[in-house]
Order: structure tokens, then sequence, then C-alpha cells
């Protein structure tokens, strides 16, 4: 935090130097980088079940926006609305000077900059709400779960993968637009966003920067934060729509989970349960028949809680079944695609034994959920 | 005084396992088994811990493939645990290791029907049910 005195001392040594970065705004950006840099990495390249931390980021990335929205009320000049605004304006000037390689100078962000600014904040407003969606709507969890269908998480996810593109391609007009800058003032505007001190060019008069308001900013982001707190907390009250309340049928677990686990109702729709019932006689290659007062009770729970009771990301997907082996769970194409990248020699060890074994990784099988965070490969199977 | 307790706690140990081996509701469900046996053959004479042993672990034909053995999914030792081919764990079948087998009719009834059509595309005879079940309550 940087005080006016301490700033005028220290422009009183250096006199062609000014802090255009103070310190919240420093912290911020490359809190802001690493926040986004793991949000990528999970969403890129990490494996599935570890959603969480892309979450996390994605949370991450929501309270330093929330920060810097304070911060550009009550930080230091630089780091102020207005003078973003005022640095936009200069659009033209900027871009005329730039096309004839002489760009003129600005303390702060150049017109290009500010622009990019509130271009890369937009970007990430729209891919955290997207993920808000998708985490509501297909994961139902998150503040939206109550609020959100499976179909809307659906579209959002597509949305949020068409985003991250632009995303990355703004990140890198930004890098390329700090280079260059870079080049044409002669001092390095990344070590200005780590020291806080940009070269005031000569000629230009020294400017005067209005200082920050610390406390004020601190009281901003705790209502802000207070009330985003409550609504969060009335919203995650709403129970999400289309998860039934699953009684555990003692009957189901003796019955089915004496050869295998006994899967979720929600996998496959009615018409398949219903098919699959009839010819226990011969149930994927064993007689696995049954007295007719179980098979009734049996069938009423599944044809009760069938997939189209959810509207779960599991019963969704699973609720297309394969053509050809509509009574297989593994056969669904979302079974498969979804399992197309593991080792198939993962099935064949002994704590999973058969595809059919889910819960040997997804260990909230039970509840239907599937989450990607719950999934755990039995020690020594690689994804 | 010590050694006495240790030959008392012997002793009721073995009254114990003599029981769980000898429990009625199994001795019941033999003696059904003895006599259809004995209406469907005249020569029945009891049934055989040799025949019951070979049954369950021949590689039996006209089952289903993927099954051809009692062994496939209760394993070649009856006292371990075996696994079915969706990967659930089956209690053993030793009567020394899992003291309720083969004393509810239904349960015996339900699994002999399943698993010999499984095995052997057929019902299994009284004659091998009982042989199975003597077999299985001497491990």
């Amino acid at each position: 935090m940087i005080g006016t005195a301490r700033t005028l001392r220290e422009l009183s040594v250096s006199p062609r130097r000014v802090r255009v970065w103070d310190l919240p705004t420093r912290i911020f950006h490359w809190l802001l980088v690493l926040a986004v840099g793991v949000a990528l990495w999970t969403g890129f390249i990490a494996p599935e079940w570890w959603l969480g931390l892309h979450r996390g980021a994605g949370y991450a990335i929501v309270l330093l926006l929330a920060f810097r929205f304070v911060w550009a009320f009550y930080g230091s000049e630089y780091s102020r609305l207005t003078y973003f605004i005022r640095a936009s304006r200069h659009f033209g000037d900027y871009l005329r000077g730039l096309l004839l390689l002489r760009p003129p100078h600005y303390v702060g962000h150049n017109p290009v900059g500010a622009l990019m600014v509130f271009a890369l904040f937009a970007m990430l407003i729209a891919l955290v709400a997207s993920g808000l969606l998708v985490e509501g709507g297909e994961e139902k969890r998150g503040p939206l779960a109550g609020l959100v269908a499976y179909q809307t998480g659906f579209v959002a996810k597509g949305l949020h993968r068409i985003l991250v593109y632009l995303l990355l391609s703004m990140i890198l007009v930004h890098i390329a637009g700090v280079l260059v800058e870079s080049r044409l003032q002669r001092a390095s505007l990344v070590r200005g966003m780590i020291t806080g001190w940009m070269r005031v060019p000569e000629g230009m008069p020294m400017p005067s920067p209005r200082p920050a308001h610390p406390l004020r900013a601190a009281v901003a982001l705790g209502l802000f934060t207070s009330v985003a707190a409550g609504v969060l907390l009335v919203l995650s009250r709403i129970a999400p729509p289309g998860i039934p309340d699953l009684a555990p049928n003692a009957t189901v677990a003796a019955e089915c989970g004496a050869c295998h686990w006994p899967y979720h109702p929600s996998l496959l729709p009615r018409t398949s349960w219903a098919a699959l019932l009839a010819g226990l006689e011969d149930h994927f290659g064993e007689d696995a028949s049954l007295p007719a007062d179980t098979l009734a009770e049996i069938a009423t729970y599944y044809e009760r809680y069938a997939a189209e009771a959810w509207d779960s990301e599991a019963a969704r997907r699973f609720a297309t079944v394969s053509p050809n082996e509509p009574l297989r769970i593994t056969d669904t194409p979302y079974w498969v695609a979804k399992h197309a990248g593991l080792d198939p020699a993962v099935f064949d060890a002994p704590a999973v034994r058969s595809k059919s074994n889910c819960i040997a990784c997804h260990r909230d099988a039970d509840s239907g959920r599937f989450d990607d965070q719950a999934i755990a490969l039995p020690k020594g199977a690689s994804p | 005084m010590r050694r006495l307790s240790f030959a008392a706690a012997a002793i009721a140990a073995l009254l114990v396992s003599a029981a769980a081996l000898a429990d009625p509701a199994r001795d019941a469900i033999l003696a059904a088994f003895a006599d259809q046996a004995k209406s469907a053959d005249a020569a029945f004479a009891g049934f055989s811990t040799d025949r019951g042993r070979a049954f369950w672990t021949a590689t039996h034909s006209g089952g289903k493939p993927d099954t051809p053995s009692c062994t496939t999914c209760h394993g070649a030792d009856p006292k371990a645990a075996g696994q079915t081919r969706a990967g659930q764990s089956i209690a053993p079948m030793a009567v020394s290791v899992t003291p309720d087998r083969f004393t509810d009719p239904e349960k015996v009834a339900k699994w002999f029907l399943r698993n010999c059509n499984s095995v052997l595309g057929r019902e299994c005879t009284a004659a091998e049910k009982g042989d199975v079940i003597t077999y299985l309550s001497s491990q």
C-alpha cells in the first residue's frame, strides 16, 4: 500500500520515475495470472478428477475481479476506472501513432492496453458465468444448481469452450502488446508490473497521481463479499430440480448386488430396464432369474427412478442407448466416449474386474452423481 | 487352572463348530434332497463328499460359455472368497468359514436353479445338489 508522503519522497529522489502500479494492483495482476493459469491447466491438461481445482480457480478469479472492481474506485491513480476510461478515449490518436511507429507515450495503460483490460475482464466474467451455469446445470453443484436445467448447463459448456479459445487469443495479444510497447518505450512493462515503477519520458510533465484509499476499499470489498455470500447462501438452499429423493431399496441391494454393483436406476431409460428385467434367465451370459414377487418389486423401483425421472448429467447422457445393445450401459455412446482414453487393463485390475463395476472408480456411483472429482482409479492403474 | 480353562475353551469351540456344521435347517434341506434322490433312483444310497468335490471342480459343458464350472466364480478353494464376473465378492462356500451356508431353503433353491442353468444348461438333480452341500459342509 503506498501513501502520498512516500510517493512524493520517492519522486523527489528519482524525478523521472513514477509509481504506476500500486502493490495491491501488482499482487492482483500476478494472482490473476496464476488463477487463470491453473484454470487453463485443469481445463485442458489435467485429468477430469481435478475439476475441483478448476472450480477453485474459477472462484478465485471471481474474488480477484471483485477486488479489482473495488480497486478501480479506491486504488491509486493508474488503477482507477476513470484513468482507464480517459486512456481509452485516446484510442484513435494512439493507433495513428502506432501505425507511424511513433506512438505517443502514456504513463499507465496506453489506450489499446486499457481497452484490452476491459475486454479481458468482460471475457473472464463471461467465462466464470458460463462455468457457473455448467456447474449448476450439469454437475448439480454450486450456487446455480437449484436454478439451472441440465440442458442449459450443456449449452453453457459449449459456450465456455468457445470463450476459452477467445481468452487464449486475447492473452496472446495482451502479451504481444506488452512486448511491442516495451520495445517502443525502451522500458520493460513486465518489470513495471513487478516493481511498480515506470519511467516518465523526457518532455512529459510529471503527473500528480491520486493516492489509494485502502480503508475505503476494504470496507467496500467487505460489503460486496458479505452481500455476495448471502446471495450464494440463499441460492445454495434451493434443492436442484430433477434430482429425486431416491430411497435405498434393500431388495435391489441384496438381489442385484449379489452379482454386480447394483446399478443406479438413472443409468438407463425405462424401456431398457423393462426389457432387461424381463430377460433375467439370460442376463448378460448368466441365469439371474428371480421369484416373481422379488422381480416385481425391483421392476417397480427401476421403472419409477429410471433416467427419465432425473435431470442429472449421467441420466441425460445414458438415456441415449446403443442401438444394438440397448440394455448395456457400457455400450452407450456416452460411456464409450468417456472411457475411450483409458488403458483397457484398468478394467482387468483385481479391484475392478469388470466394466460394469462403476463404483470401483466412481466413488459416488451409489448416488448416481458421477462427479468428475469423485473419480479415483485403483492403485497401479494409470489413465 | 489356566490349562483347565484352555481345555474348556477348546471343548466349547468344538461344540460350537460341530453345532454350526450340523445345523437342523441344513439337515432338513439335505433330507428333502435325499427323499427326492431316492424317488428318482431306488438305488440311491446317500450323498458323497467325493462325488460332490468332483462335481464342484469339474468343467461342465452345456451351460453358458463364460461359466463352465462352479469354481469359475466361487474359486478353487471353498474356504476362500470367490468373485463374480462383475467383480462382487462371494463369501466362502465352506460351511466351516460361512456357517449359515445352506440353511435357507429359498436361497438354496434360487441359487441352484440359476447357477446350474448357467454352468450346465439344465437343472441339477437332487443327488447332485445333496452331494455338493455334503462336500461343502465337510470343508
